[in-house]
């Protein structure tokens, strides 16, 4: 095996002609290793893999608070539940496209959940798997109206973002719904093995589309959409189709991750998932997704949503007023897409 | 040197990390002289430019305007200067008209400080009307064709009294017809005595234009030839350092002529640019559609291909007839297509090489739609060794590649799908010298192992060099056959132009 330093060898590859370089096919085990670990060390995520190692150790010592397992089960249960969604826009994105309305279909499923489980007094089960389909429904509308009448995202998920706003705040005129059974809490506030319920259900999403975007043809056919579509619709891949599947998974995960903020907080409500779509978009952004499409991936990205929220931690704890968070997530966001930038270019 | 000289370049040089991109190069331009460089991609011409742009600063050496030595840092001084620079791409806003456009930055206004719509249009028409083009000032710059662009670019040139108008590639993107008006207009600046440089990879245009012709091999300069005295087979030796064998090849095995063709179409149209055009191709055949930009040809290619709305008429591959709803479909029945536009329709610039070759056999190196990264990386290997790229370049993005090389991907890509009729558009713009050869016998090889063939193409050289039938077409309508043996550049030119029509 050749070890590629990304970067190292374009001369090389733009040379052309010549021989090939002598390849040794079976590389010693050693030599796998090492490879393997310049290629961690190399790769895009490590930087930022630092920082938020370095937050940490930061953090357990600034604060006698941080290392509590009280503060790590609200955290991780966070991060959790805003990583569901953040793993669903990285799919948008990778495609070039974006989805705004996220964090107005939690507020739709929140509350619909409510509805099917408490108003209609449905079963548990079936409440949630028909208020994850009506999310996913949410990302049918979006692709279809993106895919085949060719809106641009923006557009279509910021009407979407009004619709299943307003269409919460319709259906309970305002109030929010309570009363569910406890065995639906559960899913929102217990824990397996001392790790919150979410946490685990996050680390299955996100392992997921990782297995998904880097081993199988779909996800292939994600990258090579946002790389060129044109090029992709000219090697026989069919786009659209692409397209409103990846609203569909990001609508879906939206929801999965409405109905374990309801059962976390124990009420369905039309004001759930306010500026959700920014936290998710920020994420994705922060470990390294490009807006063009194309770039990106889960890893980072489940980095990038464990930064703003331990950032957003580490102010509580530190004290600093909550109306100043939303100043350093921005700062964050533009700072880290610089440095991405800047690393970029002295490569 | 007794005449006086216009611009010189005294040993420039400039190097990148690794690499000496100019090595102290010379160049100089005499007033009212058309000063060709030629080189292959990489040669260091479009540094050479870019310095010259005020685009990038040179490491050593210095540039004389008129004697006067100047130290041109930004490219709103290289234009005080007089030298105006046409890129490949044009700094053109599409959505503003020619007027405008020709006077963006230097805008009339009136007593009353508002724009001077009227005065602008004025002065455009009679700069138009003095380089002998008639374009309405009003038009928007986005409804032009590529040709009546760069007229516009160079107009804007004028209204700032370039002494020097540097043309990088300018006829890349031009069909034969609109090359000989962009070469006539040169002529005429050169009357008016305003320099031109031209860089150039067609030694024809050169000839027909250049005074003296800078070779530039590797960043450095390898000669600088007076063209009377000069032949072009010189001048494409000094720039590829070695001897070209024969650039199109030449066809090993003959074409079985009582095989039934591979790739049948009849009456095809699609919507207002392809009308009943028919023809077939047998198994090891190269089929040339020839003719003007526009003339329908890509548009019939797409349509073979699935990826425009077939109107009317039948494809047939190997027999049987096509839905052809989609490119997969053609793709199905055993149809590769290498798109005009590599950059926009061909690579995916931003992944690996290994995954712009697998990226039409996915389904063969999967299973259950997981990919074995394993088995990927054998065919990619495999193709790029056949077609001649370096194995180590099979993990580099493809965009770092150069243009020759970034074609063998995308025809690797198709080679992969084992394809019975190949599609190829514009296979070798953008491509040097030496790599086209190489490209030709790429193509000559994939004809011999019995795939039917179709080249679409807008260089006559090129058309005449590798056809063993050429279609011409014209406004959508196919217009003749001829045999190889049979045609010369006077007459696929006459066919597509419309001068004589020869219907085989």
């Amino acid at each position: 095996m050749t070890i590629q330093k990304m970067t190292g060898n374009q001369e090389n590859a733009t040379a052309g002609n010549g021989t090939p370089p002598l390849d040794t096919p079976s590389a010693s085990i050693g030599d796998r290793l090492k490879a393997l670990m310049w290629r961690l060390l190399l790769a895009r995520e490590s930087t930022l893999a630092g920082v938020v190692l370095l937050l940490v150790v930061y953090l357990s010592f600034a604060s006698p608070y941080f290392m509590t397992p009280g503060n790590m089960t609200v955290v991780g249960r966070q991060i959790g539940l805003a990583l569901i969604i953040s793993v669903g826009m990285t799919f948008v994105i990778l495609i070039g496209g974006i989805d705004l309305s996220v964090g107005s279909a939690v507020a739709l499923v929140s509350v619909l959940t409510g509805e099917f489980m408490v108003i209609l007094g449905l079963p548990p089960a079936v409440s949630i798997i028909l208020a994850i389909a009506s999310g996913a429904l949410i990302g049918v509308v979006n692709g279809t109206i993106n895919a085949y009448v060719g809106i641009p995202s923006f557009v279509v998920t910021l009407g979407m973002l009004a619709v299943a706003r307003g269409l919460s705040l319709g259906i309970t005129s305002g109030s929010t719904i309570s009363g569910f059974p406890p065995e639906f809490l559960y899913l929102g506030q217990g824990s397996f093995l001392n790790i919150p319920i979410p946490v685990w259900i996050a680390a299955v999403v996100a392992l997921g589309a990782h297995f998904v975007l880097t081993q199988t043809t779909f996800g292939r056919h994600v990258y090579f959409v946002g790389s060129n579509e044109e090029a992709a619709k000219l090697s026989g891949i069919q786009v659209r189709r692409i397209k409103v599947t990846v609203f569909v998974i990001s609508a879906s995960l939206a929801a999965l991750s409405a109905v374990l903020e309801t059962s976390r907080l124990s009420v369905g409500q039309p004001a759930a998932g306010n500026g959700y779509e920014l936290l998710a978009i920020g994420a994705a952004v922060i470990g390294g997704a490009s807006l063009f499409g194309g770039v990106g991936g889960i890893l980072g990205t489940a980095l990038g949503t464990s930064l703003l929220l331990l950032i957003q931690n580490a102010l509580i704890l530190l004290g600093i007023s909550a109306y100043w968070q939303q100043v350093f997530s921005g700062v964050i966001i533009v700072a880290a897409v610089a440095l991405n930038m800047w690393r970029k270019k002295r490569n | 040197m007794t005449e006086p000289t216009l611009i010189s370049m005294y040993g420039i040089t400039k190097r990148y990390p690794g690499v000496t991109a100019l090595n102290s190069v010379n160049l100089s331009v005499k007033p009212g002289e058309v000063m060709a460089i030629v080189g292959e991609n990489g040669a260091g011409k479009s540094t050479l430019l870019k310095v010259l742009a005020g685009a990038i600063n040179a490491d050593e050496g210095h540039i004389e305007v008129s004697g006067e030595i100047v130290n041109i840092t930004s490219p709103r001084h290289s234009q005080a200067c007089g030298i105006a620079v046409m890129y490949q791409e044009l700094n053109l806003a599409n959505d503003l008209n020619v007027a405008e456009n020709i006077y963006v930055g230097r805008e009339l206004k009136t007593r009353f400080g508002t724009l001077d719509f009227r005065a602008m249009e004025r002065g455009a028409k009679a700069l138009l009307a003095g380089l002998g083009i008639e374009i309405s000032p009003r038009q928007l710059v986005g409804n032009l064709n590529i040709a009546m662009r760069q007229m516009v670019e160079i107009a804007k040139a004028l209204l700032v009294d370039a002494r020097v108008v540097v043309m990088d590639e300018p006829t890349s993107s031009l069909t034969e017809g609109e090359v000989e008006t962009l070469l006539a207009l040169i002529r005429r600046l050169r009357q008016q005595g305003v320099s031109v440089v031209y860089v150039s990879h067609r030694m024809r245009e050169i000839y027909a234009i250049a005074d003296r012709i800078t070779v530039l091999r590797d960043g450095a300069v390898v000669g600088v030839c007076d063209a009377l005295s000069t032949t072009p087979n010189e001048v494409v030796q000094m720039m590829v350092g070695r001897e070209l064998v024969d650039l199109y090849g030449l066809r090993s095995v003959p074409v079985n002529l009582h095989a039934s063709p591979a790739l049948e179409v009849r009456s095809l149209s699609s919507g207002t640019l392809v009308h009943d055009v028919s023809f077939s191709i047998l198994p090891g055949e190269i089929l040339v559609l020839a003719g003007l930009i526009g003339a329908g040809r890509s548009r019939a290619a797409l349509t073979v291909f699935g990826a425009v709305k077939r109107k009317g008429g039948e494809i047939l591959v190997g027999g049987k007839a096509l839905a052809l709803r989609s490119p997969s479909e053609a793709m199905d029945a055993g149809i590769g297509f290498v798109a005009e536009d590599r950059k926009n329709q061909g690579l995916f610039l931003g992944l690996p090489v290994r995954e712009n070759i697998s990226s039409a056999s996915l389904p063969s190196i999967s299973r259950m739609a997981i990919i074995s990264v394993a088995s990927e990386r054998k065919l990619a290997r495999h193709f790029a060794g056949q077609l001649g790229l370096r194995l180590s370049a099979v993990e580099v993005t493809a965009g770092t590649l150069s243009g020759g090389n970034q074609q063998k991907v995308v025809l690797a890509r198709w080679l992969a799908r084992k394809p019975r009729v190949l599609i190829l558009d514009e296979p070798t713009r953008g491509v040097d010298v030496g790599a086209k050869a190489e490209i030709y016998q790429l193509i000559r090889d994939i004809a011999a192992e019995g795939v039917a063939v179709l080249v679409i193409s807008s260089e006559l050289t090129e058309v005449l060099g590798i056809a063993d039938r050429i279609l011409v077409m014209r406004e959508g309508y196919g217009v003749g056959e001829l045999d190889a043996g049979d045609a010369s550049e006077k007459r696929v030119m006459g066919m597509a132009t419309g001068v004589q029509e020869v219907v085989a």
